[in-house]
């Protein structure tokens, strides 16, 4: 059974966090930085997040994404050197082109920003099993319908892809081209999604009824088959996330 | 003790015109298993909806008359109230696939948590009805890894876990291969030998004579007969509303050799081969 979650089974400090406490991390290093918005406090931060990840075991997985991640930000980097409004102090000149050093910083605190929003990101997904989010977010207060959607997302996702890699093969056995050029492809792809989209449409209303009859919608409260897992310390490390992101406004305020 | 009891139900989907139930009466006892026949179209999964709670609460439209399962009456309560007395095992087995959990064990948890049962007693209403289905060393699969009877199974575990006094399957095999098939008919036969009320749709008649106490022949929303297999099934005018009496129960019927009662004709096997016999 293919599965897209991301999650990759590792022992690690990280493994053993709990999900909601990975939440509050990104939130504190989305707004830490925005807070103080220095380059060295963007710089600091980022750190911060990559050794967590590299804590977590898990950077060799997440190298794809940061292969797409720094193709966006080079980018970046030369508009806004070449580019950015503020720009005034030249720094290097090729022919007609000057480089400034204020976009080039400019571009450098966005960048740090981005890697380290997309860190904390990779933190939660890579070392959190989807099920284990959902299920403390539930436990959290989050309605369990929107719980559902999302868990169902997870588990579905993969299903729907198997059923079109099994009617591609029925297609294909029956003489349909589903590789090559592109435009053959197209032709291939209409065909296909008709049965996809018809049979999940279908499906809806059946797998409606299924939830209903299982208490779906239910009033009284819920119980966990679950117990809730033992992770390290999920009140101290909140609480010191949550003093962290306080202290940071607090100081905001007050400049 | 009356299960199940069905005053003078009418039913019609809204948007139609036609009543899909009309004016349907019947009552199931405790632990009866109770096959219920009829051609396409004839109103049999509108029935099984209808004791669930699903018609009308989930479809609206016109409703008249009663259902009662054991002693709450439907109309007055919800789905979720009326799931702790009767369940439903539709026919695709994989749309009753939750989606959202990722073994066989927390797949038949599903309606357990939402109910809240306790955790302790979950766990051990799931051990007993994956051990009861058969399906207890698959309990750490993925439920979408199983083969249609083993999920199927699963269906009817999840719903036994639930401890409903009545269980309605709705043609539970009509998408399963031989084997799947099998495998079902086995677990059904099995939960109404623990005591189990059954109420069992389904358009093989020779499995229906086989298993049932009785049978509900149902046509175009209305009841043609409730009696014992052996009565419903002899009856001449089966094939004017579109069923085929049982293989062997055309074979006796052809050769006009009667069961020792002298009214009906065989409907199972070993009735057949009985008659057969003696006739020799
Ligand atoms: N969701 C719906 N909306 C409107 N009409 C419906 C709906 N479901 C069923 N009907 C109608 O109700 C009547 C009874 O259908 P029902 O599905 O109960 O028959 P059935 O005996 O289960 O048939 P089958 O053997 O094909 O499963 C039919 O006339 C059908 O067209
Ligand atoms: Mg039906």
């Amino acid at each position: 059974m293919k599965s897209i979650s991301l999650y990759v089974d590792r022992q690690s400090f990280l493994h053993r966090i709990d999900p909601i406490s990975k939440i509050y991390y990104i939130v504190a290093a989305i707004l830490v930085p925005i807070l103080y918005p220095s380059l060295t406090v963007a710089f600091a931060v980022m750190v911060i997040s990559l050794i967590l990840l590299f804590l977590g075991k898990v950077i060799r997985q997440t190298l794809s994404v940061y292969g797409f991640v720094f193709l966006v930000l080079i980018t970046v980097l030369i508009i806004q050197t070449l580019f950015y409004p503020g720009n005034e102090t030249p720094v290097y000149r090729i022919g007609q082109v000057v480089l400034y050093r204020e976009g080039f910083f400019y571009a450098l605190t966005i960048s740090f920003r981005v890697i380290n929003i997309v860190t904390s990101f990779l933190i939660l997904v890579f070392t959190t099993r989807s099920a284990d989010l959902v299920e403390s977010l539930v436990r959290k207060g989050l309605s369990p319908r929107f719980g559902y959607v999302i868990a169902s997302v997870f588990q579905i996702v993969p299903e729907m892809m198997s059923a079109m890699g099994r009617i591609t093969d029925a297609q294909r056995s029956r003489g349909m081209e589903t590789e090559g050029k592109l435009s053959v492809r197209m032709k291939a792809f209409l065909p296909l999604i008709g049965p996809v989209v018809l049979s999940s449409l279908l499906n809806v209303k059946e797998r409606a009824l299924a939830l209903e009859v299982r208490g779906f919608n239910a009033k009284g409260k819920k119980t966990f088959l679950n117990e809730e897992k033992n992770f390290l310390a999920p009140t101290a490390v909140q609480w010191s996330l949550l003093a962290v992101i306080l202290i940071a406004i607090i100081w905001r305020i007050i400049q | 003790m009356k299960k199940v009891m069905v005053e003078h139900l009418k039913y019609r989907y809204p948007g139609t015109e036609k009543l899909a139930l009309d004016d349907v009466s019947f009552e199931v006892e405790e632990g009866e298993l109770i096959g219920i026949v009829g051609r396409n179209l004839s109103g049999k999964s509108t029935l099984a909806q209808a004791i669930v709670g699903l018609v009308p609460h989930f479809y609206r439209g016109a409703y008249g008359g009663k259902v009662i399962v054991d002693g709450i009456e439907v109309l007055h309560s919800t789905v979720s109230d009326i799931s702790r007395k009767a369940g439903i095992v539709f026919q695709n087995p994989f749309t009753q696939v939750t989606g959202s959990k990722l073994t066989v064990y927390e797949e038949v948890a599903f309606g357990l948590e939402n109910l809240g049962v306790p955790r302790s007693e979950m766990m051990e209403r799931i051990d007993e009805a994956l051990t009861l289905l058969g399906i207890y060393d698959f309990r750490h699969a993925n439920p979408f890894d199983l083969s249609g009877g083993q999920m199927q199974r699963m269906a009817i575990a999840s719903i036994i876990a639930m401890r409903p006094e009545v269980i309605i399957l709705d043609e539970p095999t009509s998408q399963l291969d031989p084997q799947g098939t099998e495998e079902v008919f086995l677990a059904v036969q099995r939960l109404s030998r623990e005591g189990m009320t059954v109420l069992l749709i389904e358009h093989k008649l020779e499995k229906v004579a086989r298993y049932a106490d009785k049978v509900l022949w149902l046509d175009e929303g209305k009841v043609m007969a409730y009696d014992s297999p052996s009565k419903v099934f002899s009856r001449d005018d089966l094939e004017e509303h579109g069923l085929a009496a049982p293989i062997y129960t055309q074979i006796c019927k052809a050769l006009k050799l009667k069961s020792p009662d002298g009214e009906t004709y065989p409907v199972t096997l070993e009735g057949a081969y009985e008659v057969l016999k003696r006739w020799n």
